[in-house]
């Protein structure tokens, strides 16, 4: 029984390895197989990186030197990233804005489109009012109530500014079909897929990322884009069609998406509400997403002892990791973890707490931030490509 | 000073013989131990980052010497070198370029009695002497596809077919002068030329030559993007004695011509670090202006300023302070 015991205790723990494992050789075969640079090099020279850098949930780049002369020159330069509203924000989204605040910090304008055309073409909400009402009530006050100063920040719903169509069709000229389809993969008779999607992804995506280089906002300039590993290929697009328009390639800067609650290997999405913490939810149902989260440790606190857990897949441990501990209170967090001095029960009291406070925090902000609305929208005219 | 205390210099040396390679050498040799660095030059001024090299050749000689050994250190202006790849119109100015950089080398020898021997490329490579000892390097390279191999990769990709019309006289030039010498000093970067040199001793059953690097150098005045953008500038740098290496000529201490405010400006905005394996150009300059300082007192004592910043005992803006008032005091106010 003893026996039993300790190779079941054996076995989760080597399962669970093998999925960090795979994780690692993912990100690594896809790093080469993209020529994408790893951020040593960055933190090395850079006298403040974010704490996602450090921690290497930003662990890769792609012409990030071109930014970083900006940075340290104190020139302009922008970064890029949009959403598609459809539901409250989590905290995953919230990952995602703290590196965007960072690089507020270091001089960047920031751009953030609220995509509800694509959330409208692609089935996540039933209408293109719908998900414009999401971004107005939800999306945007939680956006604000992170700290954004507005002059550096230029929130716009496409359907509210359709100068974004403008400058969609004057780059639109520049992507053959045949280069579309390679990049996307559209298929004619999947369900979500329309002349909308299709617009949307191969036009209206790229404009977003090129539009802080329009004459209007100082014409080109250093831009970064903060993505997940398997959005590359959008961004090769959008930098080809960049050098077409004389405009400087984007650079990009690939961040490791917040993990589920539920599974790992995937990440936080709206889709799935088990596997999120929104920036809506109660402190109640906060507690109880967490309790049920997927962990890194073993079926069995005796045996999480003796081999420890593994922080990497542990969705709670990967809470702390990006919202809540400082660097140093990290390492040695997954230290103790790796050594078993941590148990579950232990992390998730731990993270309740914090996540509890977080979001009783961040709730008490949104009715003054709604109040603050306009004063992020991007409302400059796109003129300059009407000129005749 | 002890030749072990020179030869393990931190942010100087990079890489030595032993003390008892270079002892075991000067004691077996009927003639004066051959110390030698040879340089180029363009048309953007001369280098304070030259005359590390100018004084490390100087106390090397003079260590030996305490230890009762006869050296001959040499600086060569390798003119000819300097001209073989620009246009016959161009060549005047060039070789008059090399008056200048002979002049600036005779200048620092002086002014900070170093006792060097200079010279010029130009009065010895038409010799009958060199020629023959040309002529026979590239008739072993040519008849070994190994060494021509190690000949063309001495050569930068963009330059390969030139070079190889050329017969690659650049390069054997560049041996047939090395060959012969005991102890050569230089950057890491010429490793490449001195590996054949040592390849061709051994199958003569010669004495190979030592190779002793220096650390390498780098830009003041750029910032820390520079630096990251640049990826293996840690282990190269750049040319130290091209003013224009790199199109950075506004980023070079060049004694006679930069001015003590713009030398204070290139220092404040120059990046710093506490990780001893990247880049440090202030650091690199205030150890070549303490080299001045104990030329000029002839007090030849270890230099400590790479250990007491790296143990923080001096701090980064305390370092550029320091090195501002050095470079102004043992050089700037010399030229």
């Amino acid at each position: 029984m003893i026996q039993d015991k300790e190779r079941k205790a054996k076995e989760e723990y080597e399962e669970k390895k093998e999925l960090v494992k795979k994780e690692l050789d993912y990100y690594a075969e896809k790093m080469q197989e993209f020529g994408l640079k790893s951020m040593d090099r960055f933190l090395e020279y850079c006298p403040n990186p974010s704490k996602y850098m450090q921690l290497g949930i930003t662990f890769a780049h792609k012409d990030l030197e071109i930014v970083a002369e900006a940075i340290a020159d104190h020139k302009p330069w922008a970064v890029i990233s949009g959403l598609n509203p459809s539901g409250p924000l989590h905290l995953g989204h919230k990952a995602i804005f703290e590196e965007l605040l960072w690089m507020q910090k270091q001089g960047a304008d920031i751009y953030i489109p609220l995509t509800n055309d694509e959330s409208y073409t692609v089935g996540k909400t039933k209408s293109l009012a719908e998900a414009r009402k999401i971004a107005y009530e939800q999306v945007i006050p939680s956006i604000i109530a992170m700290g954004f100063d507005p002059k550096k920040t230029h929130i716009f719903v496409d359907s509210d500014y359709p100068d974004i169509y403008n400058v969609a069709m004057d780059i639109s000229t520049k992507i053959t079909l045949n280069k579309a389809f390679g990049v996307f993969g559209f298929d004619k008779k999947e369900e979500g897929e329309n002349p909308g999607t299709m617009f949307y992804r191969a036009a209206v995506q790229v404009a977003q990322i090129l539009l802080p280089q329009y004459e209007e906002f100082g014409g080109p300039k250093p831009t970064i884009i903060p993505v997940g590993i398997d959005q590359h290929p959008y961004i090769l697009l959008a930098r080809d069609i960049a050098e077409k328009k004389g405009f400087i390639p984007p650079a990009e800067i690939i961040t490791k998406f917040l993990q589920s609650l539920k599974e790992p290997g995937k990440k936080m999405s709206a889709s799935n509400p088990e596997s999120c913490i929104f920036l809506t939810d109660s402190p109640e149902v906060a507690k109880n997403k967490i309790q049920k989260a997927f962990t890194g440790g073993l079926f069995s606190a005796e045996s999480q002892k003796e081999l420890g857990g593994v922080p990497e897949i542990c969705s709670i441990y990967l809470l702390l990791k990006y919202h809540f501990l400082s660097f140093e209170e990290i390492i040695k967090l997954k230290e103790d973890y790796e050594k078993g001095r941590v148990m579950n029960s232990d992390l998730k009291k731990m993270t309740i707490k914090y996540v509890q406070d977080y979001l009783k925090d961040h709730q008490s902000k949104l009715e003054d931030a709604k109040k603050n609305i306009d004063k992020f929208l991007l409302k400059t005219p796109i003129r300059s490509i009407l000129k005749y | 000073m002890k030749l072990r205390f020179l030869i393990t210099q931190k942010g100087l040396v990079l890489q030595s013989p032993t003390t008892e390679e270079i002892l075991a050498r000067a004691k077996s040799k009927k003639q004066k131990l051959k110390i030698f660095y040879g340089e180029t030059y363009d048309d953007y001024g001369n280098t304070i980052d030259s005359m590390k090299y100018y004084f490390f050749v100087s106390e090397l000689a003079k260590t030996l010497k305490q230890e009762g050994l006869e050296t001959d250190p040499i600086i060569l202006i390798a003119d000819t070198a300097a001209c073989r790849n620009v246009s016959p119109d161009l060549e005047k100015r060039y070789m008059k370029l090399g008056d200048d950089r002979t002049d600036f080398v005779k200048k620092v020898n002086k002014i900070y009695d170093l006792g060097l021997r200079i010279l010029r490329m130009s009065e010895y490579i038409n010799t009958k002497e060199f020629q023959d000892k040309r002529e026979k390097i590239i008739e072993i390279c040519k008849s070994d596809s190994g060494l021509m191999a190690a000949i063309e990769k001495t050569v930068p990709e963009s330059k390969i077919e030139e070079e190889r019309k050329k017969g690659f006289m650049y390069s054997f030039d560049e041996i047939a002068t090395i060959i012969d010498l005991d102890v050569k000093i230089g950057p890491p970067r010429e490793d490449l030329y001195d590996n054949i040199a040592r390849e061709l001793s051994r199958r003569e059953k010669k004495n190979p030559l030592m190779s002793l690097f220096l650390t390498p150098s780098f830009p003041v005045g750029k910032n820390w993007a520079y630096f990251f953008s640049q990826e293996g500038i840690e282990d190269h740098g750049i040319t130290a004695y091209k003013a224009g290496s790199k199109r950075l000529q506004e980023f070079r201490i060049l004694p006679g011509l930069t001015k003590a405010e713009q030398a204070k400006s290139l220092i404040d905005n120059s990046f710093i670090s506490l990780n001893p394996s990247l880049p440090n150009p202030v650091l690199d300059i205030g150890i070549i202006c303490e080299m001045a300082r104990r030329n000029l007192k002839k007090e030849f004592i270890q230099i400590n300023l790479n250990d007491e910043f790296y143990s923080e005992k001096i701090k980064p803006t305390e370092l550029k302070k320091y090195v501002y008032k050095a470079l102004q005091e043992e050089i700037l106010s010399k030229f």
